[in-house]
């Protein structure tokens, strides 16, 4: 492993991918996914969902903990923590990197999250009103802290000496994780990053957003005229970020490159999105990534669905790139809003976008909001040479990050 | 590592804990270890401040005005009160900034352990409580949400800077530092607010009872925030030379993980164990005093604030760092030396950071 202390020009790339979604596990089921235009969207079963007039979401269905943790026991940790060792696993797995590798380099595990455990808070509350809920309340207390879903990354692996962070911006989440790892790699602190996103399902924030109007019945329609929500899903995505030097050193694969990223606050509304920061948020990322406007290929949107969201962004994005828009695509029509896993897997997408000289497209899709005017490539992937993609992510708080990758050319 | 030039400087800090609202009732109780009485006016305090140690008087409508106050949560807004203390200079104003406020590019870092646990119950019941299980208060949907106090401090004082809330429990402040550390010295951001927040709650303290039953520690509440920025800003009160983290597998790994952490970040940043003027562990009387010195030997002073503060989990590391500061200022063997600051989470993470205290100008 380099020990290099590069300083701030040090380029940093993707040399591992780990998804775990709706629609995929492991690169070679996530890319056939998203060529496919596979959907998460189904009935959900991991909580009682009697009362509700409608509740398709996109779960991980027949997700088995065991074929990934090694060391740390699937009791003790939560469902999203353990999306996140699985994710981890698959990760360095795809990196060709084994734990002494992780051990004998500075590592850095960032991992984003929207609710983190909540789904234990919610269990813990069934148990008091008198449901019937499988663990113990004690054993449902010690997964909740939400510093456990990086912290049982680094116990997995066994790094007594990993930064750990656990970065609970919400659905721009995975996004910021990345971005942190590309900051602690460009300052020389860190050689290799494991970062991304994590969320399980959770009865709180699917009442939330139900109550909210926000849900939608059936599937999830980004830019549709007819589109009307979101669908909650889950999953979990890891990427390996490391520094160039090291990645050659060792002869590593390497998906794509970390151009830059932005990240700036709305200040604006709790929950609403608001289109001169998310406009002022892509430039903030582009001008750290060194790149113009005209030479972005595609944009993976934050896309969630929402009638608000998505005018709110691609009128964003169309300040920005005025009327030479890139093809703006919405994953989130097939993975669902996998809430703080969401632009982790978002950015995998991307990456393998460009590996693969293809875009995923946006499922669902009949008829084009004229008020989101955006081609974004409806039902059926298409082949394209991408060589800049961004990748948004937009949260509750106002929590804004967009992530610039690009294709390695050395 | 970055050179000492673009080290980046602590100028500034605020709290709001069990010794009182703003830097002068805080710095007072850390100083003459003294407890102000509860006030019989304050609701929450009659009813908690018997069992833990609660804000003697929180006024939340006093502080922040009363538009927008009635659906914030405690710990919303306890960190806007306390950002509000340090961004008008007046720990009793926390009034809303309009739009063209002056700290519009200002980024706000925010630790937590898992925002507000009673929020997030609290809105899970509603969906057993009522006729239909969506019958819940949208108002407080945003609460369950951890990075609520966060984005809620940024809209109250027009902060459009990067913004980001870390989890990490006890180790959660030396994770802000960190984080806004690295955003000065990326160019991110010129100044950060880095703060971390915890509030008292039945719900938190029941988590407590189920994974730590054998824990009698008071538990405390509180937010502490410090003001972050570049050398060229002008003197301020410590230089933060470094931050480093580890993790143990078992709870017992933890000293030994602590004392490797701790090692790690003296050589990397070149100061000799005998430079170090102070230990503030978060937590005082173990595990982290014992990692500490079988690193240093014994030479050295120990702040603790835990004893007066209560635990106040996510934020306790920020208030050892204020401690630090305070501490540092009336010490005149601190200047020139180093503060070392540790925490240990019940997660297994550790964390360490050293501060420079610098004299006053």
């Amino acid at each position: 492993m380099s020990d290099g202390h590069g300083g701030t020009a040090r380029r940093v790339v993707v040399t591992g991918l780990g998804p775990v979604s709706s629609i995929g596990t492991g690169v070679t089921d996530f890319l056939d996914g998203l060529r496919a235009g596979r959907s998460g969207a189904r009935p959900m079963e991991l909580f009682d969902t009697k009362g509700f007039e409608y509740s398709n979401g996109c779960e991980v269905a027949d997700f088995d903990p065991t074929r990934w943790q090694r060391e740390v026991a699937t009791e003790d940790v939560g469902r999203a923590t353990q999306f996140a060792l699985a994710a981890a696993r698959l990760a360095t797995a795809d990196a060709g990197l084994s734990a002494e590798d992780l051990a004998s380099a500075r590592t850095l595990i960032a991992v984003g999250t929207t609710d983190g455990e909540a789904h234990e808070l919610d269990r813990i509350v069934e148990h008091e009103v008198g449901r019937p809920v499988a663990d113990s309340p004690e054993t449902m207390a010690r997964r909740v802290p939400v510093g456990t879903l990086s912290a049982a990354v680094a116990q997995e692996f066994n790094l007594a000496q990993a930064e750990t962070i656990t970065i609970a911006t919400a659905c721009a989440a995975g996004n910021y994780a990345i971005g942190y790892g590309l900051d602690a790699i460009r300052l020389g602190e860190a050689d290799i990053a494991l970062c991304g996103g994590a969320d399980a399902v959770c009865r709180k924030t699917f009442a939330g957003f139900y109550r909210l109007g926000t849900i939608a019945p059936e599937v999830c329609q980004p830019f549709d005229a007819d589109r009307k929500g979101i669908l909650t899903g889950e999953g979990g995505g890891i990427l390996v970020l490391e520094a160039l030097d090291s990645a050659l050193a060792r002869g590593a694969r390497i998906h794509a490159e970390v151009l830059g990223y932005g990240l700036n606050c709305d200040a604006h509304h709790p929950v609403a999105p608001f289109q001169d920061r998310i406009a002022d948020c892509v430039r903030l990322a582009l001008a750290d990534a060194g790149v113009k406007p005209g030479e972005v290929d595609l944009i993976s949107a934050h896309g969630t669905g929402t009638a608000a969201n998505d005018v709110t962004e691609s009128s964003a994005i169309r300040d920005v790139y005025g009327k030479e828009m890139p093809r703006t695509v919405s994953m989130k029509s097939m993975l669902g809003h996998s809430m703080g896993a969401a632009s982790a897997l978002g950015a995998i997408g991307c990456a393998l976008a460009i590996e693969h000289g293809f875009i995923p497209p946006t499922i669902n899709h009949e008829t084009t909001d004229p008020e989101c005017a955006v081609d974004c490539v409806p039902n059926h992937s298409v082949t394209a040479d991408l060589r800049v993609v961004q990748n948004n992510g937009l949260a509750f708080g106002g929590n804004n990050s967009v992530v610039i990758l690009g294709r390695y050319e050395s | 590592m970055s050179s000492p030039a673009r080290t980046p400087v602590i100028r500034s800090w605020s709290a709001i804990s069990t010794l009182g609202i703003g830097p002068e009732a805080h710095r007072s109780g850390l100083l003459t270890r003294a407890l102000p009485e509860p006030d019989p006016t304050d609701a929450f305090a009659a009813e908690h401040g018997g069992s833990a140690a609660v804000i003697p008087s929180f006024p939340v409508r006093t502080l922040l005005g009363k538009k927008g106050t009635r659906s914030l949560d405690r710990v919303t807004a306890l960190a806007v009160a306390t950002v509000g203390g340090l961004v008008t200079g007046d720990p009793t104003d926390a009034a809303p900034f309009d739009a063209d406020a002056p700290v519009a590019e200002r980024g706000l870092v925010l630790g937590t352990t898992t925002g507000s646990a009673q929020s997030m119950m609290d809105f899970t019941r509603s969906t057993f409580d009522g006729e239909k299980p969506f019958f819940v208060d949208p108002a407080k949907f945003p609460n369950t949400v951890m990075n609520c106090a966060a984005g809620r401090a940024a809209i109250w004082f027009q902060l459009r800077g990067p913004n980001a809330t870390v989890g990490g429990g006890r180790v959660a402040g030396l994770h802000a530092l960190n984080y806004s550390r690295r955003l000065l010295l990326t160019g991110r951001a010129e100044t950060v607010l880095c703060g971390a927040a915890e509030e008292h709650s039945p719900a938190r303290a029941d988590l407590r009872a189920l994974t730590d039953p054998g824990d009698t520690t008071r538990l405390g509440e509180g937010c502490a925030v410090v003001e972050v920025g570049g050398p060229e800003g002008g003197p301020g009160l410590a230089e933060i030379l470094g931050v480093r983290f580890g993790m143990a597998r078992r709870p017992e790994d933890a000293r030994e993980v602590l004392a490797d952490c701790v090692r790690r970040t003296l050589h990397d940043t070149r100061v000799a164990a005998e430079d170090v003027w102070a230990h503030l562990p978060s937590r005082s009387g173990g595990t982290e005093s014992e990692a500490v010195t079988g690193v240093l030997g014994t030479d050295f002073r120990t702040h603790t604030c835990d004893d007066l503060l209560g635990d106040t989990s996510a934020a306790a590391a920020m208030f050892a760092v204020v401690a630090a500061l305070v501490h540092a200022a009336e010490d005149d063997s601190a200047a020139g030396r180093i503060a070392l600051i540790t925490a240990i989470d019940p997660t297994g993470a550790v964390g360490c950071a050293l501060l420079r205290p610098l004299p006053a100008p």
